[in-house]
C-alpha cells in the first residue's frame, strides 16, 4: 500500500481535456473555445481540444489518440451529464489503457447552457468553473480494481398483466426460472377483462387466455397469484425479496371444477365485472382465470360451509389458512405493475346518473361473457338508440397533464362494436384531438367515419340528465363555432390511464424513481426506455407510462432481454467506489460499523476493522461519519471532494452557491430540470457524490472557509434514500452541524438541507431562485463573511 | 404588431397558452348559451395565434368576466384574467368599447378619480343611524348612492342598502365609520382596462382607510369586496384591515348568538337567491347569504338549478355590456325565478339593478328582488 503511495507521489500527472460543443447544445449558450483557453493555463493540463461532439466515434478515437500520443494519464470532458455519457467515456479510457477511474466529467449541458440559455457570459463562467473542478478532481483521482460480484439467474416479474406474462414467459424460455407476482387471484389484467382489443377487432381474452396457460404451464415459472411484495433488498444479481401470499384459503388441491360457487349462498359484486355483475364469496374472477383455482373472500363469506360440504377434494378447502411469506433470491426484477383507470366520480355525473359509463365498463357490458352477455343496456333494461363518447377524461388537465394514449382508439373501437352489432344506433364522439398514431390507427379511424359515426370537435364541461335518464349535451362544435345541444341515451366516458394506486408503495420498495406524472422513471427517456435508474431493475407496459397492448408487449420483451444480460453474463461490474480504511489513521470507534446502511463494516473488539467489499454499495456515509478521516470513498474522497471545492471557490466565492447533490435524485433532478429547460440563477455550482450520506462537517465546513455564498446540501426525499437509510443520517449529522455555525459567525440562512427527486425539476429551479435572493439579500446586509477560523492555542 | 411583446405576456400570465380548444368553456359560458358568435376560447385562439384584430372587436368586451369557464377549464388557463388585461390593450382604441348608459357611470367613476372633487354622498344618512369617522370597522359604501340618481326611473334605491346595514350596525351596538370622501373601489375600471384611474381610485381610499384606524373593512357590494380584498392587495400589497362581505358579517354575527331575527317580522314565502359572481365564483363565498337566508324565520329557501359555482351571472358586469344577450340572460333567471319562488334576494346592488331593469323591459316578468341586507334589516324588524 504504502509503497504504492509513494509511486503515486512521483507520477507527473498528464491531463487531456475535451470541450464539447454537443452541436449547438452547449456552444449556442456557452463560448467553449473560451473555455477551453481558460483551461489550457491550468497546471498539468497537457492538451485542451473543443469537439463537435466528443461522444463521438471520432470524438472518441481522438481521446484515445491523444492518450497514446501524449501519454495522457488522466482525462476530463465536459459535456453532458454523467449520467449519460460517464460509462461511455470510461469505456473509451478504458480501451486506451487507462484505469477507467482515471476519467472525470464536467456536466457543462444539463447543468449549464440549457438552464442558462439567456446568460451566455455568466453561462460561459460557469462552465470555465465546473471544468476546473473536474480537473482538480482529475488530480486526485486514483485508479481502481474491477470488482465483479455473481448474478443469480433466477429473475423477479412484479406484475401479471399481458406485459408481466409476456416478460415472465420470454426469461423463462430463454431458460430462466422466474417468479411472476401477481396481487390479483388470477394473471391476466386489464387485457382480461377487454372485450375486443383495436384496431384488429379480435377477442381480447382469446389471444391473452393462451399465453396465460402458457404462463400457468411453464416449467421454468413459478406463478404467486394473490400475492404482494412485501420488501426488496439488495442490489443486481442479488435481491432479496419477500412477498406475502396472501391466504386464499384454498390450497393447491383445488381443480377449479366449480362445484363451491354454485353452491355458496353469498353473492356479492364482482370486482372484475367493476362491480357491474355478481360473483359469490367463493369465486373465481372470470372462466379463463389461471391458475385455475378459487379464492374465498373472507370479507364476505358468512363460513356456513356449504362449500366444503360438496368440495370433493380433500383439504383443497382450509378456513385456517393464513398469510404466507416467501423469500425469494433473484439476480433481476421487471417492473409490470400497471395502471389503474382513472375514476370519473362526481364529473359528468358518473355514478350518479344511470346511464354514464366508463371506457371500461362498457368493456364489460359488451362482452359476451360479462354480466348482460354481451348486451349493451341502459339501467332501465333498454337498448340505447343513442350512444356519445366523451374524450380526454382525466386525461390531459391541470392535475393530470400526460395523455392517456389509448382512449382515442378504444373509444373508436367500442363504436364501431356498436355500429356493427346495431347499424342504426347514433354514435357521437366528442373529442379535443383523435390521436390515431399506431399502425393501422388511422385506417381505422376512416373505417369508422365511413359507418356514419359522428366525429364533434368539442368536449363538454358537464352533462345533464333528463327525466327520461337520458343525457342532454351542451357543446360548442368548434369546427362550425357553433354552440349545439345533443340528447343522447348513454354516454361512454373515455376515462384515461393512471398510475396504479400502489406506485408509490412499490417506488419505495424498490427504490425506484417516478415521473412527474406519477409513472415510473426510466433510465433515460430514449436510450434506455426499459431500464430503470437502479441496476437490475426494468419495466414493462403502463407501469412505465400509458401503453396500448402491442406497446406493452414489446416493452416487456424489450425489458426481459435486458433482464437477462447480466443473468447471461453470470457477473456484473458495480462501481469501484467503494469504501476503504486507513488503519493507520482508524481509532477502531466503530462509528462507521453502527452506522453503514449494509453492515459491510465489520468491527470486532481488538481486530483491525474490516470492509467486505461486495456488501459495500458505495454510499460514503462511513467517510462522512468518521471523526479521524480514517474512512474514505474512492472516487469521492475528502481530498477529491475538497479540490472541487477550492477549485470552485478560487474566485467570488460569495457569489456562489455551492450545492452538494446526490447521484440518483438531486442530482437527476438537476438533470431534468436541463433536460425540461427550468431556468435558475447561473451562479450555482453543483458537486456530485453518490448519496447525501457523504455529506461531511468537513466538506461543508471547507466551502464556509473559503467563504461560499450559500451551501445547499441535498439528497433522495427521506423514505426514497437509494442507499437505505443515507439521508437519514445525513439529516442527523447536518441538523447536528447547523448548532456549529453560530460559532463559526457564519449565519445559519446561508446552510441549507433540502430533498429533491430525479423528476423535480421544477421544484429544483425554484428552489435555486429562492436560494439566490436570499443570498443577495445577505450580501446587501453584509453578512457574506469568511469563517475565521481561531488559532489553536499551544498547550 | 407593435404591442405583441405585451400580449405575450398576458398569454404567459394567463397561461392562455395551455389552451388545447376543447371547448368546454363555451359549453358552460352564458354567453355562449344565448349568443352564437361569442367563444371564449375563440377569443384565446385568435390572440395566440397573432390575429390582433380580435382586440377591437366586441367580443372582448361582451365577456362577462364572471369566471364560468375558469371553473371548467382543464388547462388551467386564467379566463377572466385573461380577458382583463387584453381590455386594456383594446382600449387604445376609443370606438372600441362603448359602455352602457353611454358610459356615464366610468365617467362618474373617473371623476371621482381626482383627489380635489368635492362629493357629497352620504346624504342617506338619517337621524336615527349612528356612524363614525373614525373606529375599528369601517362600513365601504360603495357607489350606491350614485346608483340612486343614474336609476331613479326604475324604482331602485341602492342606498336602502347602506342604511339598511347601518340600522343593523347599531343594532348589533356598532357605530360604523362612513367616510364622508369615499370613492369608488375603481372595480369597473379596472375591469375595463383603465388601470391608472383605478389606481388614484385606490390609492386615494386606502390613503383615507388607513386614516379611520379600522381593521375591518365591511362592505355590501361583492364587487367592492373582491377589489378592496383581491386587487388592492396585489397592487399595492397586502392590507393591515381585513375586508368581509356584509353576508359574513351578519352570519358570524348570527353564529355567536349576537344577532336573532324577529319572529314578528316572518317572511312567509318561497325565496331563491341569485349568488353574484365576485362573491360567488371569485371569492367562494356560497354559503354565509344561505345561513343568513335559513335564519329568517319563514324564509323557505329554494335554489335555481345552476346555483354556487355553476350559478348564472346576472347578464351585465361593470357597466359595459347590456344588449340582447344581457337580456336574454336575465329573462330566463327571472322566469327560473318565478317559477320556483315569491322573492328573488340578491346580495349584490348591481344584480339588483340589472335584474329590475329587465323587467322594466319584459313583459310580465315582474318580481319582488331584494338585497339580502335590506331582507335582513326588515327581518329585525326596522322599515326599509
Amino acid at each position: 500500500m504504502n509503497k504504492e503511495k509513494k509511486n503515486e507521489e512521483k507520477e507527473e500527472l498528464r491531463i487531456g481535456v475535451y470541450v464539447c460543443d454537443c452541436g449547438s447544445n452547449i456552444a449556442g449558450v456557452v463560448d467553449c473555445a473560451a473555455v477551453a483557453r481558460e483551461i489550457e493555463k491550468l497546471d498539468d493540463v497537457v492538451i485542451v481540444r473543443e469537439n463537435k461532439y466528443t461522444c463521438s466515434d471520432s470524438g472518441q478515437e481522438e481521446i484515445k489518440k491523444d492518450i497514446k500520443k501524449h501519454k495522457l494519464n488522466r482525462v476530463v470532458v465536459a459535456s453532458c451529464s454523467p449520467r449519460l455519457h460517464e460509462p461511455t467515456f470510461r469505456k473509451c479510457v478504458e480501451s486506451a489503457g487507462l484505469n477507467r477511474y482515471l476519467f472525470e466529467m464536467a456536466n457543462i449541458r444539463e447543468h449549464c447552457s440549457w438552464v442558462h440559455p439567456k446568460n451566455p457570459t455568466e453561462a460561459t463562467e460557469k462552465a470555465k468553473d465546473l471544468t476546473k473542478m473536474a480537473v482538480a478532481k482529475a488530480r486526485k483521482l486514483k485508479p481502481l480494481p474491477k470488482i465483479q460480484s455473481p448474478v443469480i439467474n433466477e429473475a423477479l416479474v412484479v406484475g401479471g398483466g399481458v406485459a408481466g406474462i409476456q416478460a415472465a414467459l420470454d426469461l423463462a424460455d430463454m431458460g430462466f426460472k422466474t417468479y411472476l407476482v401477481e396481487k390479483e387471484p388470477s394473471i391476466g389484467g386489464h387485457m382480461a377483462a377487454l372485450d375486443k382489443t383495436f384496431p384488429t377487432i379480435d377477442c381480447s381474452i382469446c389471444i391473452l387466455g393462451p399465453k396465460m396457460s402458457d404462463a400457468g404451464n411453464h416449467p421454468n415459472i413459478e406463478l404467486l397469484t394473490y400475492s404482494e411484495i412485501e420488501s426488496v433488498e439488495g442490489y443486481i444479481g442479488n435481491f432479496k425479496v419477500k412477498v406475502r401470499k396472501k391466504a386464499r384459503y384454498i390450497t393447491d388441491e383445488c381443480n377449479g371444477c366449480g362445484e363451491c360457487w354454485k353452491v355458496c349462498p353469498v353473492i356479492t359484486k364482482n370486482e372484475f365485472d367493476l362491480g357491474l355483475g355478481p360473483r359469490k364469496a367463493i369465486y373465481i374472477p372470470f372462466p379463463q382465470a389461471v391458475p385455475l383455482k378459487a379464492t374465498i373472500d373472507m370479507n364476505a363469506c358468512i363460513e356456513c360451509g356449504l362449500c366444503e360440504e360438496v368440495c370433493e377434494r380433500e383439504g383443497a378447502i382450509d378456513f385456517k389458512q393464513e398469510d404466507e411469506i416467501i423469500e425469494l433470491n433473484v439476480g433481476t426484477i421487471i417492473v409490470a405493475t400497471g395502471f389503474t383507470d382513472y375514476d370519473p366520480s362526481g364529473e359528468y355525473g358518473y355514478g350518479e346518473y344511470d346511464n354514464v359509463l366508463t371506457g371500461m365498463d362498457y368493456e364489460r357490458l359488451i362482452n359476451a361473457a360479462g354480466p348482460t352477455l354481451g348486451n349493451v343496456t341502459r339501467k332501465d333494461g333498454k337498448k340505447p338508440k343513442s350512444i356519445a363518447w366523451i374524450q380526454c377524461v382525466g386525461s390531459r388537465n391541470k392535475d393530470n397533464t400526460h395523455c392517456s394514449n389509448v382512449c382515442c382508439m378504444y373509444a373508436m373501437k367500442e363504436a364501431m362494436q356498436i355500429k356493427e352489432k346495431y347499424p342504426d344506433t347514433e354514435v357521437y364522439i366528442f373529442y379535443i384531438d383523435i390521436r390515431a398514431f399506431g399502425k393501422d390507427f388511422e385506417e381505422f379511424y376512416k373505417r369508422l367515419m365511413n359507418k356514419g359515426v359522428r366525429f364533434i370537435r368539442g368536449v363538454p364541461a358537464e352533462i345533464k340528465e333528463t327525466p327520461e335518464k337520458n343525457l342532454k349535451i351542451v357543446v360548442e362544435n368548434t369546427i362550425l363555432g357553433r354552440v349545439c345541444e345533443y340528447e343522447v341515451e348513454m354516454v361512454v366516458l373515455s376515462t384515461g390511464i393512471m398510475p396504479n394506486t400502489d406506485a408509490q408503495e412499490m417506488q419505495r420498495k424498490l427504490n425506484i424513481s417516478r415521473t412527474a406524472d406519477g409513472f415510473f422513471m426510466e433510465a433515460h427517456p430514449k436510450l434506455r426506455p426499459v431500464d430503470t435508474p437502479t441496476d437490475g431493475i426494468y419495466l414493462a407496459g403502463c407501469s412505465q407510462g400509458p401503453k396500448d397492448i402491442p406497446n406493452s408487449v414489446s416493452q416487456a420483451k424489450g425489458a426481459a432481454a435486458s433482464a437477462a444480460i447480466p443473468m447471461i453474463r453470470g457477473v456484473v461490474e458495480p462501481d469501484s467506489t467503494i469504501a476503504s480504511v486507513d488503519l493507520d489513521k482508524c481509532t477502531n470507534c466503530a462509528l462507521c460499523a453502527k452506522y453503514c446502511p449494509y453492515n459491510a463494516i465489520v468491527h470486532e473488539k481488538n481486530k483491525p476493522l474490516k470492509i467486505i467489499e461486495a456488501a459495500c454499495k458505495g454510499c460514503g456515509t462511513c467517510a462522512a461519519i468518521c471523526p479521524v478521516g480514517a474512512m474514505e470513498q474512492e472516487g469521492f474522497t475528502d481530498a477529491q471532494l475538497i479540490s472541487e471545492i477550492e477549485a470552485v471557490l478560487e474566485e467570488n466565492p460569495e457569489e456562489k452557491i455551492l450545492a452538494f447533490l446526490c447521484n440518483w435524485c438531486s442530482y437527476a433532478g438537476a438533470d431534468t430540470a436541463g433536460i425540461s429547460r427550468f431556468e435558475y440563477p447561473p451562479n450555482v455550482r453543483i458537486i456530485k457524490y453518490m448519496c447525501s450520506g457523504r455529506a461531511s462537517a468537513r466538506l461543508v465546513d471547507k466551502a464556509f472557509e473559503l467563504n461560499a455564498g450559500m451551501v445547499l446540501v441535498s439528497g433522495c426525499h427521506i423514505g426514497d434514500c437509494h442507499y437505505i437509510d443515507g439521508n437519514y443520517s445525513c439529516e442527523e449529522r447536518m441538523d447536528k452541524y447547523r448548532k456549529t455555525l453560530e460559532a463559526k459567525a457564519i449565519d445559519p440562512r446561508r446552510f441549507h438541507v433540502e430533498w429533491f427527486s430525479a423528476a423535480e425539476g421544477g421544484e429544483f429551479a425554484e428552489y435555486m431562485k429562492e436560494l439566490e435572493d436570499m443570498r443577495k439579500k445577505l450580501q446587501e446586509e453584509g453578512k457574506l463573511t469568511p469563517w475565521k477560523k481561531k488559532a489553536k492555542k499551544k498547550p | 404588431m407593435s404591442n405583441r411583446s405585451s400580449i405575450d405576456g398576458i398569454i404567459e400570465r394567463s397561461r392562455a397558452y395551455n389552451c388545447v380548444q376543447c371547448a368546454k368553456c363555451s359549453s358552460v359560458c352564458p354567453l355562449s348559451g344565448v349568443d352564437e358568435s361569442f367563444s371564449p376560447r375563440l377569443i384565446a385562439e385568435k390572440i395566440l395565434l397573432g390575429f390582433d384584430e380580435i382586440l377591437y372587436e366586441k367580443g372582448l368586451w361582451t365577456c362577462l368576466t364572471c369566471g364560468a369557464c375558469d371553473d371548467k377549464c382543464p388547462s388551467d388557463v386564467d379566463y377572466r384574467g385573461f380577458i382583463r388585461e387584453l381590455r386594456g390593450k383594446s382600449r387604445q382604441r376609443e370606438e372600441v368599447w362603448k359602455c352602457a348608459h353611454g358610459g356615464v357611470l366610468q365617467s362618474l367613476m373617473r371623476m371621482m378619480s381626482d383627489s380635489a372633487l368635492k362629493q357629497d354622498r352620504v346624504g342617506w344618512i338619517t337621524g336615527d343611524m349612528k356612524v363614525a369617522d373614525k373606529g375599528e370597522i369601517l362600513f365601504f359604501v360603495g357607489c350606491l348612492p350614485y346608483f340612486d340618481i343614474i336609476f331613479e326611473d326604475f324604482g331602485v334605491k341602492s342606498t336602502d342598502i347602506a342604511g339598511s346595514a347601518v340600522k343593523i350596525f347599531n343594532h348589533l351596538g356598532v357605530t360604523p365609520v362612513v367616510m364622508q370622501d369615499e370613492r369608488c373601489c375603481g372595480h369597473d375600471l379596472l375591469w375595463s382596462g383603465d388601470t391608472e384611474n383605478f389606481m388614484r381610485l385606490a390609492k386615494n381610499n386606502l390613503k383615507q382607510i388607513k386614516k379611520t384606524g379600522a381593521v375591518k373593512v365591511v362592505t355590501s357590494c361583492p364587487e367592492c369586496y373582491r377589489t378592496l380584498k383581491l386587487d388592492y392587495a396585489e397592487y399595492f400589497g397586502e392590507q393591515d384591515f381585513e375586508v368581509l362581505h356584509f353576508s359574513e358579517y351578519l352570519s358570524d354575527s348570527i353564529n355567536r348568538g349576537e344577532l336573532v331575527f324577529n319572529e314578528a317580522c316572518r317572511l312567509n314565502g318561497r325565496v331563491t337567491y341569485q349568488d353574484p359572481c365576485r362573491l360567488g365564483r371569485h371569492l367562494g363565498v356560497y354559503e354565509q347569504p344561505r345561513d343568513v337566508l335559513g335564519s329568517i324565520p319563514g324564509a323557505c329557501l329554494g335554489e335555481l338549478e345552476l346555483n354556487r359555482d355553476r350559478a348564472v351571472c346576472c347578464g351585465s358586469s361593470c357597466w359595459i355590456n347590456c344588449g340582447q344577450s344581457s337580456k336574454e340572460i336575465q329573462k330566463r333567471k327571472l322566469e327560473e325565478a318565478k317559477s320556483i319562488a315569491d322573492l328573488l334576494v340578491t346580495a349584490c346592488p348591481k344584480c339588483q339593478i340589472h335584474l329590475k331593469c329587465a323587467m322594466g323591459d319584459l313583459e310580465g316578468m315582474d318580481m319582488d328582488v331584494v338585497d339580502l341586507t335590506v331582507l335582513a334589516a326588515r327581518a329585525l324588524g326596522y322599515l326599509v
